[in-house]
């Protein structure tokens, strides 16, 4: 297994405030959410130790990036340091100021800001009154100084019947290049409000036929790493392998879901070094305490996951006499482990034979 | 390109090494990228406005085996790239220096 020498890329939880508390926050409640945040020179010294080991970008979030009022001196510590930077934002709190900063910089790849629906009533739903109109400001902001920006589009039951014209909003009317979308899952703040949020099976087929749909209407300018969309494409193509009675699809059939430990990093709002945002509940070390290469190279944990793309899933009880084996990567190993305590194990969540026995449907391809 | 300059690195850049002896070099700036082998990496190292171009080329005679004949008109090539690409510069600044 070749591990990079050093992370590419690291997310930094850069403080653990947000002036929002939406109803599927995966940070509050979670491993992540510690009650503190680091002050400014801890995170200038370890932008010194991220420059050492040539580390290209971080991504800035929370939390709400935007609530620490010291922003701007943390960015100037990232330039400082040779590194470009993504922020991660709600978008409520963008003034003409801070845009105009970012966009001084050179170095911003993207401000990713959440637009959950076509109209405050969606997008509002689970964000709280007012702070669609506030985002969609925010936009307005970051696009009249030429700082880059992006959405993020996470699918709930609010808004799930709004993503035509919320493809249209973000397309058509403020004319992103692009935007991505998820759905929320069972991780903080979700876990308690699930029954009110989380995409029911009929509703999860209704937004994969959607989303393939607008996929191809805005010829592919609409992504997804996880959500609807990402499974009705993964989904799609087992379902096709298995009908062509495939041996199996390059590098399925194992824990493969998460390539994120091989080339990324995370720390927690305390300074508290993690393999992922989601996976907060791993402790490796501490910032400016151990140092990074060494716990990259050789943290145990950190290895564990590694090493879990060698685990098949024909070990698991829950995948025995499963047609899809040979095709499936397990997907995500930070919702495993909250829906049933385990990092090694396939998410129940993106599975395949799971949904399909729940009454779910495939999109009809031909249909698109 | 003369063989007296000593090129020097864009201090800027980045040369991010990755599996084995392969590397990228990576300018903040621009977000751009540049991959370099192993024997790019040995040269990258000697960009340090102290090695001329035949300090660089004796190095790598004495350090690789199989050197090919026209590995000077490689390495002016490589160097050349390098400096079109902003990740160099011809000459140190001290060399310019009145």
């Amino acid at each position: 297994m070749k591990v990079m020498k050093t992370p590419r890329s690291v997310d930094l939880a850069i403080t653990n405030r947000c002036n929002l508390r939406c109803t599927y926050c995966s940070h509050f409640t979670s491993a992540g959410d510690v009650g503190e945040d680091l002050p400014r020179e801890e995170w200038l010294t370890f932008f010194e130790e991220l420059n050492r080991c040539a580390v290209m970008e971080v991504i800035l979030q929370g939390a709400e990036p935007f609530c620490r009022e010291d922003i701007k001196e943390l960015i100037q510590g990232i330039v400082r340091n040779r590194m470009r930077f993504n922020i991660l934002s709600n978008g409520t709190l963008i003034s003409e100021e801070i845009a105009a900063f970012l966009a001084s910089t050179g170095r911003c790849d993207g401000v990713q800001v959440s637009i959950d629906g076509s109209t405050p009533k969606t997008h509002d739903a689970c964000r709280g009154q007012g702070n669609f109109l506030r985002a969609m400001e925010g936009i307005k902001i970051l696009q009249r100084h030429g700082a880059p920006v992006s959405v993020r589009v996470t699918i709930h039951r609010h808004n799930v019947k709004d993503l035509e014209d919320v493809a249209r909003l973000l397309l058509e009317e403020i004319r992103l290049s692009s935007f991505s979308t998820n759905s929320a899952s069972l991780m903080g703040l979700c876990r308690y409000n699930a029954e009110e949020v989380q995409l029911t099976v009929e509703e999860r087929s209704f937004a994969m036929e959607t989303l393939l749909r607008l996929h191809e209407k805005y010829n592919g300018r609409i992504s997804a790493n996880a959500g609807p969309l990402a499974d009705a494409k993964m989904w799609l193509e087992m379902e096709k392998a298995r009908q062509e009675r495939k041996e199996r699809m390059p590098g399925r059939g194992c824990l493969t879901g998460c390539g994120g430990p091989m080339s990324k990093l995370a720390v927690r709002a305390d300074g508290v070094i993690v393999p992922c945002i989601q996976m907060s509940h791993i402790e490796l070390g501490r910032i400016n305490r151990d140092d990074l290469h060494e716990v990259w190279e050789n943290h145990p944990e950190l290895n564990r996951l590694r090493e879990r793309r060698n685990i098949p899933l024909s070990d698991f009880e829950f995948c025995k006499g499963c047609d899809y084996i040979p095709y499936c990567t397990g997907n995500c190993p930070a919702l495993a482990y909250t829906i049933l305590g385990e990092e090694n194990h396939p998410s129940p969540d993106a599975c395949l034979r799971k949904f399909l026995e729940e009454g779910g449907r495939l999109p009809d391809e031909n249909a698109k | 390109m003369p063989d007296t300059p000593k090129p020097i690195a864009n201090s800027l850049v980045v040369l991010r090494e990755e599996f084995d002896d392969w590397a990228i070099l990576f300018d903040p700036a621009t977000g751009n990228a540049f991959g370099l082998n192993p024997v790019g990496v040995f040269v990258w190292k000697r960009l340090d406005g102290h090695h001329t171009i035949k300090d660089i080329l004796n190095e790598l005679r004495k350090s690789c085996e199989k050197v090919p004949e026209k590995v000077e008109d490689h390495l002016k090539e490589f160097i050349q790239d390098l400096i079109e690409k902003g990740f160099a510069e011809q000459e140190s600044r001290e060399d310019l220096s009145p």
